[in-house]
C-alpha cells in the first residue's frame, strides 16, 4: 500500500511536470474546463429565473447540489482520462503489453499514466460554490460534515470510475469503439440536479442502474436534511464497493481475455 | 530456478472474423460475423537452461511473438504449461514481471514524453532497485551503451538506435536473470546493432543472464546464440545448433575449381565422376556439387586435381540465410529429421 501511494505520487508528479512545461496550453485549459463549467451553470440562473423552487428545491439549494456534484466529478476527471482513451491508446496501440510487464497492478498503471489536471479547477469551483450557498442556507460544515463530504467525494469518484471502467473494458472483447460510452458520459450532467425532477424510470436508472445519483444527491440531500433519503446516504459506502467490486471482476475477466496486436 | 524455462505442449488459438469488404460487406459484418479459429502457436515444446542464449526465429506470423508473449505473461495460453523463472508467467504475473527483462523492437518501454533518466528513476521506483544498485548499473550501461549522452532527452526525440539502447538498460535496470527479446536490432544501422550485441554478451557472461531473442537478422544468431530455435505456422521445426542445423540441411557440397587454362578447361569436361553435376561459372572456372554423405569433398579433389591442373580451389559454404529460406519456403524435407527430440 505504501508502495502504491509513493508510486502514485511519482507519476503524478512525473505527468505535472510534463504538463505544466507547456504552461500557456495548460492555463487555457483550466480556463476553458472552468468556464464550460460555469455555462452549465448558467442553466440553473436561467430556471430560477422565472420559478421560484422546483420539486421543493430553492434556487441556492440546487446551486449546492451543483457546486457539490462536482467535486467527485473533477476528481474523477482528473484520474479516468485514461478510461476514455483506453481503447485506442492501450488495446490498438498495444501500450497495454508494456503496461503487463511491469510488477505493479495493470490498472493502476492504466489510471497514473495520465491525469487531466485541468479537472481540478472544478475542484476548487465546486468547493467555492458549496461554501458559499453553505453561508446562504445557514448550513453549519462541521468536522463531521467535512469528513463526510470527503467521504461521499471519494465514493462518488469511485463509483464514476467502476461505471466507467465496466464499460472500458468491453475493448478487451470487442475492438471497435464502444457507442455506449458518449451517451453514458452525458448522464453524468443526470446528477447535478435532483432526482425528483426526474420520473419513475430515470430515477430508477441513477440509483441502480448507473448510480450517479449517488455520487452527488444522495449525499446533497443528506446535508441539507432532506430525511427521506438518508437511508440512501448511509448506503453510498456499501453500494460503491458493490460497483467497485463488480467493477474489478470484469476488468481482470476483461485482461485474461487480452490478445495483444500483431508484432 | 531462476533463468530456468520449461514449455510444455503450449497452444494459442486466436480467433478472429472475416472481414468481407466493401459497404454492402460492411453492413453483412454488422449482422453476421463468421469466426474462425486460427492457432498461432501449436503445441510447442522447449527447455531453456540458466545461462543459456538462444534464438527463436521463424517468417512474419509464424507465432515467435504470441510465444514470447505468452512467456512473458502478456498474454494467456490456450493450453499447455509454462514455468519460467520457477513461475506461472501470468498466474502469477505481478511477482513474476520482477524477475524478468523484455525489449520489443517496435515499441518502446520507456514513457514516450519524459526524459530517459525520468523513466529510468520511475522504473528504478517500479522494480525497487536500491540506490546503489541504481547507481553501479548506470555507470555499467554508460560503458558499452554510451547512454549518458541523451539521458536528458525527451523519448520521442531519440533515433531508434538511441531509444533501443535505452530500452535495453530499461530492461536490465533490476538485473534479471531471464531476459526476452522481441526483434531487438530491427531497423538498426550496423554500429548500433553490434553495439546492442556485444552489450548482450557482456550481460550474459558477467551475471549469467538467460537470453531468448526473436530475430529477422540472422548474423545476430549466428554471433550470439549458440542454439536456435525455428517456429513456422505455430509449430517449433527445430531446435538445436548453428551447426547442426547446417549438417541437417546441407545436403550438398560445392567445390570451385579455377583451371590453368583451356586445355586443362577441356581435359575437366571430359572428366567422368559419377553423380556429380558440373556447372561452368567462366573460361576457366567450374562448380562441382555433389551430395555430401555420398563421397567425402577430399576424394573429389583429389580425383579433379590428378587429372587436371588446377590453379585454385574453394569449398563453397552455404549461407545460413540459404538454409533457413529454405526451411522457410518448403519446410524442412523429410530426409531431414524435423526436430530434436
Amino acid at each position: 500500500m505504501r508502495r502504491y501511494v509513493s508510486l502514485f505520487a511519482q507519476y503524478f508528479i512525473q505527468y505535472a511536470k510534463v504538463r505544466l512545461s507547456y504552461r500557456g496550453d495548460f492555463l487555457l485549459s483550466v480556463l476553458t474546463t472552468v468556464l464550460a463549467t460555469a455555462c452549465g451553470m448558467a442553466v440553473v440562473f436561467l430556471i430560477f429565473q422565472h420559478v421560484p423552487r422546483i420539486a421543493g428545491w430553492s434556487f441556492t439549494q440546487i446551486l449546492f447540489l451543483y457546486g457539490f456534484s462536482l467535486l467527485p466529478l473533477s476528481l474523477f476527471n482528473t484520474i479516468s482520462i485514461n478510461l476514455y482513451y483506453f481503447s485506442d491508446s492501450y488495446i490498438i496501440m498495444g501500450k497495454f503489453d508494456q503496461v503487463l510487464l511491469r510488477p505493479v497492478n495493470p490498472l493502476f498503471q492504466v489510471l497514473s499514466e495520465k491525469f487531466r489536471l485541468e479537472a481540478l479547477g472544478d475542484m476548487a469551483l465546486g468547493l467555492a460554490i458549496v461554501l458559499s450557498c453553505a453561508r446562504a442556507l445557514g448550513l453549519r460544515l462541521g468536522v463531521w460534515e467535512w469528513l463526510f463530504i470527503a467521504l461521499a467525494t471519494v465514493c462518488g469518484c469511485a463509483l464514476y470510475t467502476s461505471v466507467f471502467l465496466m464499460l472500458t473494458s468491453v475493448s478487451f472483447w470487442m475492438e471497435d469503439r464502444v457507442g455506449v460510452v458518449p451517451p453514458i458520459y452525458n448522464m453524468l450532467a443526470f446528477g447535478r440536479y435532483p432526482l425528483d425532477i426526474y420520473g419513475q424510470f430515470i430515477r430508477f436508472l441513477l440509483s441502480w442502474v448507473v448510480p450517479f445519483g449517488f455520487a452527488s444527491f444522495y449525499p446533497t440531500a443528506h446535508l441539507l436534511g432532506k430525511d427521506a433519503y438518508r437511508a440512501y446516504a448511509y448506503a453510498l459506502p456499501l453500494v460503491t464497493a458493490f460497483f467497485v467490486l463488480a467493477a474489478l471482476a470484469v476488468w481482470s475477466r476483461g485482461v485474461r481475455n487480452y490478445t495483444s496486436t500483431g508484432s | 530456478m531462476p533463468g530456468h524455462v520449461e514449455v510444455q505442449e503450449l497452444v494459442k488459438h486466436f480467433r478472429t472474423f472475416e472481414r468481407r469488404e466493401g459497404l454492402w460487406g460492411a453492413l453483412q459484418n454488422l449482422v453476421v460475423r463468421e469466426y474462425k479459429t486460427v492457432a498461432a502457436v501449436d503445441r510447442i515444446s522447449f527447455e531453456i537452461r540458466p545461462g543459456e542464449m538462444v534464438g527463436y526465429i521463424g517468417p512474419n506470423g509464424a507465432g515467435k511473438s504470441t510465444t514470447i508473449k505468452m512467456l512473458t505473461g502478456i498474454l494467456v495460453p490456450t493450453a499447455g504449461r509454462v514455468r519460467s523463472n520457477g513461475f506461472e508467467p501470468f498466474r502469477e504475473r505481478s511477482r513474476y514481471a520482477r524477475t524478468i527483462g523484455a525489449v520489443f523492437g517496435q515499441r518502446t518501454q520507456l514513457w514516450w514524453d519524459i526524459a530517459v533518466v525520468e523513466s529510468f528513476r520511475l522504473l528504478k521506483k517500479i522494480y525497487a532497485v536500491s540506490d546503489a544498485d541504481y547507481a553501479a548499473r548506470m555507470r555499467e550501461f554508460n560503458e558499452v551503451l554510451e547512454i549518458e549522452r541523451y539521458l536528458h532527452t525527451p523519448v520521442r526525440k531519440l533515433s531508434l538506435g538511441e531509444r533501443m539502447r535505452c530500452d535495453m538498460a530499461a530492461a536490465l535496470l533490476h538485473n534479471p536473470p531471464l531476459l526476452f527479446l522481441d526483434e531487438p536490432t530491427i531497423g538498426l544501422d550496423i554500429v548500433a546493432k553490434e553495439n546492442i550485441r556485444a552489450f548482450l554478451k557482456r550481460v550474459n557472461r558477467e551475471y549469467g543472464t538467460t537470453v531468448l531473442l526473436t530475430t529477422h537478422d540472422l548474423s545476430d544468431i549466428e554471433e550470439l546464440c549458440p542454439r536456435l530455435m525455428i517456429i513456422d505456422h505455430g509449430r517449433l521445426l527445430f531446435d538445436g545448433g548453428l551447426a547442426e542445423l547446417k549438417r541437417q540441411l546441407w545436403r550438398d557440397t560445392t567445390v570451385k575449381f579455377d583451371l590453368k587454362d583451356r586445355e586443362q578447361a577441356q581435359r575437366f569436361e571430359q572428366l567422368e565422376i559419377p553423380g556429380i553435376r558440373r556447372e561452368k561459372l567462366g573460361d576457366l572456372t567450374y562448380l562441382l556439387s555433389f551430395g555430401r554423405d555420398d563421397r567425402p569433398t577430399a576424394d573429389v579433389i583429389r580425383q579433379v586435381v590428378n587429372a587436371v591442373e588446377v590453379l585454385d580451389i574453394a569449398i563453397e559454404e552455404q549461407s545460413i540465410e540459404e538454409v533457413v529460406k529454405r526451411i522457410y519456403l518448403g519446410g524442412m524435407s523429410p530426409e531431414a529429421p524435423p526436430c530434436n527430440p
